[in-house]
C-alpha cells in the first residue's frame, strides 16, 4: 500500500503521524519487515553533523549614505568577495584572517577564518565591515568602516554548495615518517590511528541511497532552523559503485543546502579549526524521508552493519590520486573503537559527531509530530546511477601562448 | 575507592628494587602502568594510576616517597569545555590513557581527569577548541 505526499502530510498536520529516527527505524523494519514498518512508519528523520569545507554566507547589508559599491571588503579582517553587487557579499568558511600565520609554523593552529565569523554572526556578536571601492557617480563612497550585526542585514542565508555526504573515505596514515595533518584530523604514522567522517546509519543520503525522496526543494533541517536541498551538491558522483541495498562504497552523493542564518543556533552550527588544514565549519543537517512504500522502508532500515567504508592512505595515495583502498571496514567496526587493517588492530575516531546527528534526528522527529514541520515532494530529483553524472578529475591543460590572454590590453 | 594518577622519577640505583610490587602487596591498591621508559643506565619515569582505598593510596604514595622515589601528581593536566565539546571522538582516537572515551550508549565523549597524563596530543585533534592544556587555561583566563 503505497502513501503519498499528500496523505502523510495531513497527518502531520492533524499530529497523527508516525515519525521515527533512522536509528529507531533499523530494529522496527528488522523486526516487523519493510512491508509491516511502511504501513506502520510515515516519516524516518535523519541527522548528520561534521566539518565540511564547502561551506559560506551569502550577505547582502543595507545601502550606506552616500551608497558604496564595495570592491574589497572584510569582516572582522577575513576577506569577503564583492564581484556580485554593490552591496552583496559572499564569505567564504574556509576564507582566512588576513595576514595570519597559515601554515609558516607548522603545523597552523588555524584559529580564526570566515567559518569563526559565520557562527560569531549567528551568537548575535558584531562584526567588523571595512569596505573599499573605486566610487562612481551612483556611488560615489570610496570607503567604509562600520560595526554591522546579523539583526541588521537586509539578507543572510548560509550557502552550502556540498554537504550531506554519502560515505565518505577512512583516513590512515600509512607512511613510516611523521604525524601528517588532514582535513580528516591528525594522522600519525605506521597506520597508528584512523579517522572517519559520517553518520553511517542516520546520515541522510545512505538512508535514501537511490534519491527517491530527497531531491531539489526538500524543505530540511539546517543549523538548527529551517532550509532547503537547492540542487545536488558539488562533487555528486552518483556512479559510485554499489553493494547490497544500494549503499555507496564510497563517497558519491551530496547535496547542496541552504537556509536563513538568523533561525540557526551554534548548537548545530560550529567553526572549526584544523591543525595543520584549515578552518572549515560544521552544520548540522536533518533530512526527513516520507515512507511512501517498502522499497523506502527497507533502505531507512539499514544499519551501520551494512554500510562499509574504504580505508585510504592519506601519507601519499590520497593527494596522487593513486592506490587502491587497504581495507573495507563498517561503520559498526569503526563505532566500536577499533578496525582491523592488514592484520593490524587500529584505533578509530570520528570527525562527525554521532552525538549531534542523533540529537538532530531527534529534533527534527518532534518539529513533524507537533506538526510545525512538513514534508515537500522535491521539484526535481537528483541525478541518480543512471544520469551518467561522474566525478572527473581536473586535466591539466597548459595555455597556449597564443589565445589564453584575454585581458583589455589583448583588445587595444 | 579513589583514583590518582602519578608521574614516578626512579633514580638509577632504585631500579633494581620491586617497589611497585611492594605497593600492590602492601598496600593492597591496584597499579594500572600507562606508560613507562626505564633503561638501566639512566634514569626511569612512569605514568600510573593507583585505585583503591583512600588511605591506601595515600600511604602507597607516602611509601614510593620514602624510597626517594620523586613523586609528581598532576592536579589537573588538561581543561576540557563540555560545553564547547561536540562529541565527535577525535580526541579519543589518540589518547594513550584512556581519559578520554566514548560512553557506548550516549555516544558521548568523557573526559576522566585522572587518567590524563598530560601528553597533549588531544589538543590539535580538537578542532573544535575544546580541550586546553592548564598553563594555556591559565594564561587566558588569568587563573581562574
Ligand atoms: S575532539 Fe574535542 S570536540 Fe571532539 S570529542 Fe574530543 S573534546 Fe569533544
Ligand atoms: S593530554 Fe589528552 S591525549 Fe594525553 S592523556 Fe590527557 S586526555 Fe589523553
Amino acid at each position: 500500500m503505497a502513501k503519498t505526499y499528500e496523505e502523510i502530510n495531513e497527518k502531520i498536520r492533524d499530529k497523527q503521524a508516525v515519525v521515527v529516527t533512522a536509528e529507531e527505524m533499523i530494529d522496527i523494519v528488522k523486526n516487523d519487515g519493510a512491508k509491516k514498518a511502511a504501513e506502520k512508519v510515515d516519516v524516518v528523520t535523519t541527522g548528520t553533523f561534521g566539518p565540511m569545507c564547502s561551506s559560506g554566507a551569502m550577505l547582502s547589508v543595507g545601502h550606506t549614505t552616500p551608497r558604496i559599491k564595495m570592491t574589497s571588503a572584510t569582516l572582522n579582517d577575513v576577506p569577503v568577495y564583492c564581484g556580485l553587487a554593490a552591496v552583496d557579499l559572499y564569505l567564504g568558511a574556509t576564507e582566512l584572517i588576513e595576514h595570519g600565520p597559515q601554515n609558516k609554523v607548522f603545523p597552523g593552529e588555524f584559529a580564526y577564518g570566515g567559518a569563526q565569523v559565520i557562527e560569531e554572526l549567528v551568537q548575535g556578536k558584531d562584526v567588523v565591515l571595512r569596505a573599499k571601492a573605486y566610487g562612481t557617480d551612483c556611488y560615489p563612497r570610496q570607503k567604509l568602516e562600520t560595526l554591522i550585526n546579523l539583526s541588521e542585514m537586509n539578507n543572510a542565508v548560509l550557502l552550502n554548495p556540498r554537504n550531506a555526504y554519502q560515505n565518505y573515505n577512512v583516513a590512515v596514515n600509512a607512511g613510516d615518517k611523521r604525524p601528517i595533518y588532514t582535513y580528516l584530523g591528525v594522522l600519525r604514522p605506521r597506520l597508528a590511528n584512523a579517522n572517519y567522517c559520517s553518520a553511517g546509519q542516520l546520515s541522510p543520503l545512505l538512508n535514501d541511497p537511490h534519491y527517491r525522496t530527497i531531491g531539489v526543494g526538500t524543505r530540511i533541517f539546517l543549523g538548527g532552523g529551517v532550509g532547503y536541498v537547492y540542487d545536488q551538491g558539488t562533487q555528486h558522483d552518483p556512479s559510485v559503485p554499489r553493494g547490497p541495498g544500494g549503499v555507496p562504497l564510497g563517497g558519491s552523493g551530496t547535496l547542496a543546502v541552504t537556509g536563513p542564518l538568523a533561525q540557526m543556533r551554534t548548537e548545530f552550527l560550529r567553526a572549526v579549526s584544523i591543525t595543520g588544514y584549515g578552518v572549515s565549519l560544521s552544520v548540522g543537517i536533518g533530512v526527513p524521508i516520507p515512507i511512501l512504500d517498502e522499497e523506502i522502508a527497507a533502505f531507512t532500515g539499514v544499519s551501520d552493519a551494512e554500510i562499509t567504508a574504504p580505508v585510504v592512505d592519506y601519507s601519499h595515495n590520497y593527494s596522487n590520486n593513486t592506490g587502491e583502498p587497504l581495507a573495507r571496514v563498517t561503520y559498526e567496526a569503526l563505532r566500536s573503537g577499533r578496525i582491523e587493517v592488514q592484520g593490524k588492530q587500529i584505533r578509530t575516531a570520528g570527525l562527525s559527531s554521532y552525538a549531534k546527528a542523533r540529537a538532530i534526528a531527534g529534533e527534527l522527529k518532534q518539529w513533524i509530530e507537533n506538526g510545525s514541520f512538513t514534508i515537500s515532494r522535491p521539484a526535481e530529483p537528483l541525478p541518480g546511477v543512471d544520469s551518467g553524472v561522474k566525478t572527473r578529475l581536473l586535466q591539466i591543460r597548459p595555455p597556449q601562448q597564443n589565445n589564453h590572454n584575454r585581458r583589455g590590453s589583448a583588445r587595444r | 575507592m579513589i583514583q590518582k594518577s602519578a608521574i614516578l622519577n626512579f633514580p638509577k640505583d632504585l631500579l633494581d628494587r620491586p617497589v611497585i610490587s611492594n605497593v600492590i602487596r602492601n598496600f593492597e591498591v591496584e597499579v594500572n602502568i600507562l606508560q613507562a621508559s626505564i633503561t638501566p643506565e639512566e634514569d626511569g619515569r612512569m605514568f600510573v594510576i593507583f585505585r583503591g582505598g583512600k588511605e591506601a593510596v595515600e600511604q602507597s604514595l607516602a611509601y614510593l616517597k620514602n624510597s626517594e622515589i620523586r613523586v609528581y601528581l598532576p592536579v589537573k593536566n588538561l581543561v576540557w569545555d563540555e560545553n564547547r565539546c561536540v562529541h565527535c571522538t577525535a580526541c579519543v582516537g589518540q589518547c594513550p590513557s584512556s581519559a578520554f572515551t566514548v560512553d557506548a550508549q550516549s555516544r558521548q565523549v568523557v573526559f576522566d581527569a585522572a587518567r590524563c597524563i598530560a601528553c597533549e596530543l588531544c589538543i590539535p585533534a580538537c578542532s573544535y577548541n575544546a580541550v586546553e592544556s592548564i598553563s594555556e587555561h591559565l594564561a587566558k583566563t588569568g587563573g581562574q
